[in-house]
């Protein structure tokens, strides 16, 4: 009877995932996040892995923005005010297990239920925004990606002119590669490295990034000691802090966006491991990660792939909206945002809102014509669109959107990369 | 080469040690098997930080003090939960699994999801023995371990009290028979299970950070430990560690870290299909031959 019962609870376990999916998708509904509905309001979706941190910094900062938009009178609509309206559903992508299929259901269930002119944020998974771009194609809806950072986004909307509607303002793994890589051979040259260990997240945009990564430096006269990935949710690294250690990898580039990815640095720390990391550990992006981690981030030098959190000089709209950040939801909160997501979600209001006020309307071809024609100043640097609607990255904020890179040098984020926001230099952490 | 894989492998083993060890003695001694194990674990973790972070109590006082609130909640979950279904282990089973979702999503919901929560380390700092660096957190998990095994060795075989409930776990009849009360010892074997929850759980989580997510693997962790040394054996979960741990090491290091995974997992299922009692499950054994 015992051996019955016992596998009836492994059953039971592995059928949690499925009844978890169900419940998170589909009976947690859509949440509006303004306080005050109004009946002319421009309703803005966010259909999101509301659970992860990256995805909940997006809503608050695009909810900032929309705040912002609407005290100042609204967004103008052929000659009319109208306020923004934020509502967000959990799609719970970011958790394990969660097949894509069932966040798909709740970005549907918000469409339908909800009406949204456009959808911002969106979904976290590069899997699924695949997916979901086929589905929101259909209803032929401005969609603004903040988060999932696929090539492929960009293929497909070259692909068919049905997905004119999506747009991302967030970083893509292609940019993310050449900031890395540049970064690295800066590092390189500066310190005469060459041995490199890569180490990345299981996932679709963390495998591109880093297997990109890895293609350059190998071309490049770098030696790869090694490559691992881990599932998400791994909490252990000690196979890899040991391979790097005796192949004496002198820097370690990880790309992670799990809450236990930090581990890897706090776990090399503690075993010694005399490697310089840098890359992107979204864990240790935020302010308040010092603290977390108790210090054993020091030395790390982190991407922010678009900034929000980390008030630069040279990316001036940064400062105001960390105090904006602070006032409507606290200090807490503001030392808890982020290094992705934050910076486009919060950009991709004021991009529609200019483009509504060209277009006139809230008709989604006149808005697309819109968007392509964005040329404006973002808190991420410059906001221009390319042929294949992705925000263009560069190294210099005045010309392009910029992604960038910081150092943990005793409790203080010293911005490092590019060196157009350079505040500071990297500096080689002191093994205790 | 070598040198790493002993130590960290050793290491390995006295974290899936203690991880399973609630779960192994609650079930070797009561037959209830507490599929909210994981769960235990993951609120140990969340009310030492709460108890660090909200009342400013010292880490030390609040981790000995989070053991005894959980060793309580682990009495009351049976007086409040299991009582009512007790002996019926299709619904023990049940109840137990219903409430680790419970509490696991409880704290998805409230919001217990940012990678704020941390518990610091016992000492801080590292040593070197034959060349490799290790922490003393890690050098604690290995004491911790032992201890406790040793411990229970010793209470399960020597203490009145022990006796009384692996009489309870061999036959409940002859053991209400002469006097000890069925309800009592499954509610000792409860709490006794949820404090050594705690135990992991303050001991391991200042190696890293209290994710939600760990609720689920910890309970599998255990599962495949307890089933692959034996579900009542003390000495089956002190192998079932070592031989998972050291092959966890081994396959995350030459085949990739995501085969640490594969391996605790395809244990549960290859043993369950090979030998349903585990390496030492003699009680179980003599079930499955007759």
């Amino acid at each position: 009877m015992k051996k019955k019962a016992l596998a009836l609870g492994v059953s039971l376990l592995l059928m949690t995932s499925m009844l978890l999916s169900v419940s998170g998708c589909g009976q947690k509904t859509a949440t509006t996040t303004t306080t005050e509905k109004k009946a002319d309001s421009i309703v803005l979706g966010v259909a999101t892995s509301l659970g992860q941190f990256d995805a909940a910094g997006s809503l608050k900062a695009a909810q900032l923005a929309v705040d912002e938009i609407n005290a100042s009178g609204g967004v103008d609509v052929g000659g009319t005010k109208r306020p923004f309206e934020i509502v967000s559903i959990d799609t719970r992508d970011a958790e394990p297990s969660i097949p894509v299929t069932d966040a798909l259901a709740a970005i549907e269930k918000q469409i339908l239920e909800k009406k949204p002119a456009a959808m911002v944020v969106g979904v976290l998974r590069s899997e699924v925004l695949l997916s979901a771009m086929d589905m929101i194609a259909k209803y032929k809806l401005p969609y603004m990606v903040s988060i999932a950072m696929t090539p492929d986004f960009e293929k497909k909307v070259e692909s068919d002119p049905k997905y004119k509607y999506m747009f991302r303002v967030g970083l893509s793994s292609p940019y993310l590669v050449g900031n890395l890589a540049d970064n690295l051979s800066t590092i390189g040259k500066k310190f005469n490295y060459n041995k490199v260990y890569f180490v990345n997240q299981d996932v679709a945009w963390a495998k591109g990034t880093n297997d990109g990564l890895e293609k350059w430096a190998k071309a490049n006269g770098w030696t790869v000691v090694g490559h691992d990935a881990y599932p998400t949710g791994a909490s252990d690294f000690s196979s890899t802090l040991n391979k790097a250690k005796l192949g004496g990898a002198q820097l370690i580039v990880p790309v992670f966006d799990m809450p236990e990815s930090a581990n890897l640095v706090k776990q090399a720390s503690a075993m010694k491991v005399p490697a310089l990391f840098t890359g992107f550990i979204s864990s240790a992006a935020s302010e308040s990660s010092w603290k977390t981690f108790g210090g054993d981030i020091n030395g790390l030098v982190n991407f922010l792939f678009e900034n929000a959190s980390l008030p630069v000089k040279a990316l001036p709209k940064s400062i105001p909206f960390n105090e904006a950040y602070g006032k409507k939801f606290g200090e807490a909160e503001r030392t808890k945002i982020t290094g992705h997501g934050g910076g486009p979600s919060y950009d991709s209001i004021y991009i529609l809102a200019e483009a509504i006020k060209k277009a006139g309307s809230l008709d989604a071809d006149k808005l697309v014509t819109a968007l392509e024609q964005t040329d404006m100043d973002g808190m991420i640097g410059h906001l221009k669109f390319n042929k294949n609607h992705q925000i263009i990255y560069g190294s210099d904020p005045k010309t392009s959107a910029v992604s960038i890179a910081f150092q943990w040098v005793d409790g203080k984020r010293v911005p490092v990369y590019p060196a157009a926001i350079a505040e500071g230099e990297i500096v080689l952490p002191a093994i205790k | 080469m070598v040198t790493n894989f002993l130590i960290y492998g050793l290491v390995n083993s006295a974290i899936l040690m203690l991880s399973a060890i609630g779960f192994s003695l609650t079930f070797g001694l009561s037959g209830v098997a507490n599929f909210a194990h994981g769960a235990m674990y993951l609120t140990a973790g969340f009310i030492a930080w709460m108890l660090i972070n909200y009342l400013g109590l010292s880490p030390l006082v609040a981790m000995l003090l989070t053991v005894v609130l959980m060793g309580i909640l682990g009495a009351l979950i049976y007086r409040i939960i299991l009582m009512p279904v007790r002996g019926i282990v299709l619904s023990e089973v049940i109840s137990t699994f219903a409430l680790g979702v419970a509490l696991i999503e409880f704290f998805r919901w409230k919001g217990f999801t940012s990678f704020d929560f941390s518990l610091p380390p016992f000492v801080k700092g590292s040593i070197e023995i034959f060349g490799v660096t290790i922490d003393y957190q890690r050098l604690i998990i290995i004491g911790i371990a032992l201890i406790i095994a040793l411990f229970l060795w010793y209470f399960t075989h020597y203490t009145n009290t022990g006796l009384a409930l692996r009489g309870m776990a061999q036959d409940e009849y002859t053991a209400l028979s002469i006097g000890i009360e069925s309800d009592w010892a499954a509610m000792l074997s409860l709490g006794l299970g949820a404090a050594l929850a705690s135990v992991a759980a303050v001991a391991i989580l200042p190696l890293g950070i209290i994710s939600i997510n760990l609720g689920y693997e910890i309970f599998l962790i255990a599962l495949a430990v307890s089933v692959l040394g034996g579900l009542e054996s003390t000495l089956g979960l002190f192998v079932g560690s070592l031989i998972l741990g050291y092959a966890m090491v081994i396959a995350s290091t030459y085949l990739g870290p995501q085969w640490g995974q594969v391996v605790y997992l395809g244990a549960i299922v290859i043993v369950l299909a090979i030998k349903p009692s585990g390496l030492f499950g003699k009680y179980k054994e003599l079930e499955e031959r007759v």
